[in-house]
């Protein structure tokens, strides 16, 4: 998979651009880090990946086909999004169903999913929370589930969003291990981090950075 | 003049509650252009809000259409041999909805030409206590919250690969009553932490609060409440012999 960013430009009003000609290509099978100065767009650029904001101009081009023509669904098929406050991507009910209910609206539930997500579940240590409410979970475990909500589907490309910010030391250790093992097995990375702890632990990664540098 | 909170309370009330009773188009258009002129009055800039009501307006538009197209009764307007789809009922029905609604609107939109600090002194004044008249006036604030929650929560699903616009309408009614309570919880969660903020910096430390501006109804506030209430009084009075009441 590879997502290329040709010249593009964007701001959240006509005056001053935010972004202003960007260019640069992930890849799959490697880890990219993002650095900026707070509030110089990180986020907004990882938006207009996602397609939830459109670039004024420029182009975004996943595997050779501009997004412009795909929505944001077809795009999230294969790129996983953790919001830097992560309590806004969860809703169900309960930590087990926050990962069933896409596939029961779906009409996927199948014996396999359901082993799925009891493995899921597994691998992100909340199989002992499975009954709790989300909302209410700690820092931690809210970004453990969603990245959960992530790795339950089968994606081929990662976006962290300040993911070290709310987490402890082993937290980061579990993030950065998960990354490592992501790579490895063919995914691509692409993490928003200030935290140079955190960046310490990745393993070889691109660097990469928007506006002028520090 | 500047117009008491408490005198725009009781406009606010009076108009919304005739709208609420009233069935009658004619008198729903009257009570709609009166609630019009007290906002021009008041000096409410509409023109500046109505872009924030978008979502709001556009429901509106959508079951007053919806209402249109659904009731029928009266003479035909629109059919193609026996299946009418547009009749003078639905069309009335429809009118009806989308006035009272606006109606509503217009009347919250004149609490908009009074500060937040205001609106709390003049619900004090009416012996309503502060911690109650604080949370209405911090409610009003916390709309475009919920209304955040829910777009986040709505970007959130699509990023797991939803595509709404391909749901159909049962599955999307399903989604959207999946969105809604994690909406109303984060909202209240959010304002858990808020008043735990509020409590943190002292509010309540003290028992009694004083004021530093006193309000005081001025004659022109005791004409326009005896007014209000003769106008709304008679209003309804008048659609009660006609039968126009709900
Ligand atoms: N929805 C929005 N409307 C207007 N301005 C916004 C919006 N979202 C973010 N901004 C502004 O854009 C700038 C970049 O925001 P963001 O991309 O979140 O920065 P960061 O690099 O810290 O992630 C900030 O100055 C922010 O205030
Ligand atoms: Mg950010």
């Amino acid at each position: 998979m590879k997502i290329e960013l040709r010249g593009v430009c964007f701001g959240y009003n006509n005056k001053n651009p935010l972004i202003d000609d960007f260019n640069c290509t992930f890849e799959s099978g490697k880890c990219y880090c993002l650095k900026g100065r707070n509030g110089c767009g990180k986020t907004t650029l990882t938006k207009l990946i996602l397609r939830l904001l459109v670039a004024q101009s420029g182009e975004i081009v996943i595997d050779n086909e501009n997004i412009k023509k795909m929505s944001v669904a077809e795009i999230s098929q294969n790129v996983g999004y953790l919001f830097q406050n992560p309590e806004l991507q969860l809703f169900a009910p309960t930590v087990k169903e926050e990962l069933s209910f896409p596939f029961e609206l779906n009409k996927t539930l199948t014996q396999e999913t359901e082993v799925r997500i009891e493995e899921t579940l597994r691998q992100f240590g909340l199989t002992e929370l499975k009954n709790s409410f989300p909302l209410l979970l700690s820092g931690g475990e809210k970004q453990r589930l969603a990245l959960a909500t992530i790795f339950v589907r089968d994606i081929k490309f990662l976006i962290l969003d300040e993911p070290s910010s709310s987490i402890d030391c082993e937290g980061k250790q579990f993030l950065s291990e998960l990354i490592a093992d992501f790579v490895r097995s063919g995914g691509g990375v692409l993490v928003i981090s200030h935290d140079e702890e955190f960046v310490a632990l990745l393993d070889n990664p691109e660097m990469l950075w928007l506006g002028e540098a520090e | 003049m500047k117009t008491d909170p408490r005198t725009k309370l009781l406009l606010i009330v009076c108009l919304s509650t005739l709208a609420v009773i009233a069935v009658d188009i004619i008198y729903l258009s009257i009570i709609f252009c009166v609630a019009a002129a007290v906002n021009a009055l008041l000096g409410t800039n509409i023109i500046k809000v109505l872009p924030k009501m978008r979502f709001l307006l556009s429901v509106i538009v959508f079951i007053s259409v919806a209402q249109s197209l659904t009731v029928k009764g009266g003479a035909p307007l629109l059919y193609i041999k026996n299946i009418v789809f547009v009749s003078t009922a639905g069309l009335l029905y429809g009118g009806e909805f989308a006035l009272r609604m606006s109606i509503v609107i217009l009347s919250s939109l004149i609490a908009l030409s009074t500060g937040s600090r205001d609106m709390i002194d003049g619900l004090i004044k009416m012996r309503i206590p502060y911690e109650i008249a604080f949370m209405v006036s911090i409610t009003l604030r916390f709309l475009p919250v919920f209304r955040d929650e829910f777009s986040n929560r709505l970007n959130a699903l699509r990023l797991r690969g939803f595509d709404l616009k391909k749901a159909a309408l049962g599955k999307k009614l399903k989604i959207y009553s999946y969105l809604l309570a994690p909406a109303v919880s984060g909202s209240i969660i959010r304002s858990r932490e808020l008043a735990e903020s509020i409590e943190s910096r002292g509010f309540r430390a003290f028992g009694k609060r004083t004021s530093l501006r006193d309000l005081t109804l001025k004659s022109a506030d005791y004409f326009v409440i005896i007014l209000t209430l003769a106008c709304a009084g008679g209003f309804a009075a008048f659609m009660y012999i006609k039968g126009a009441l709900l």
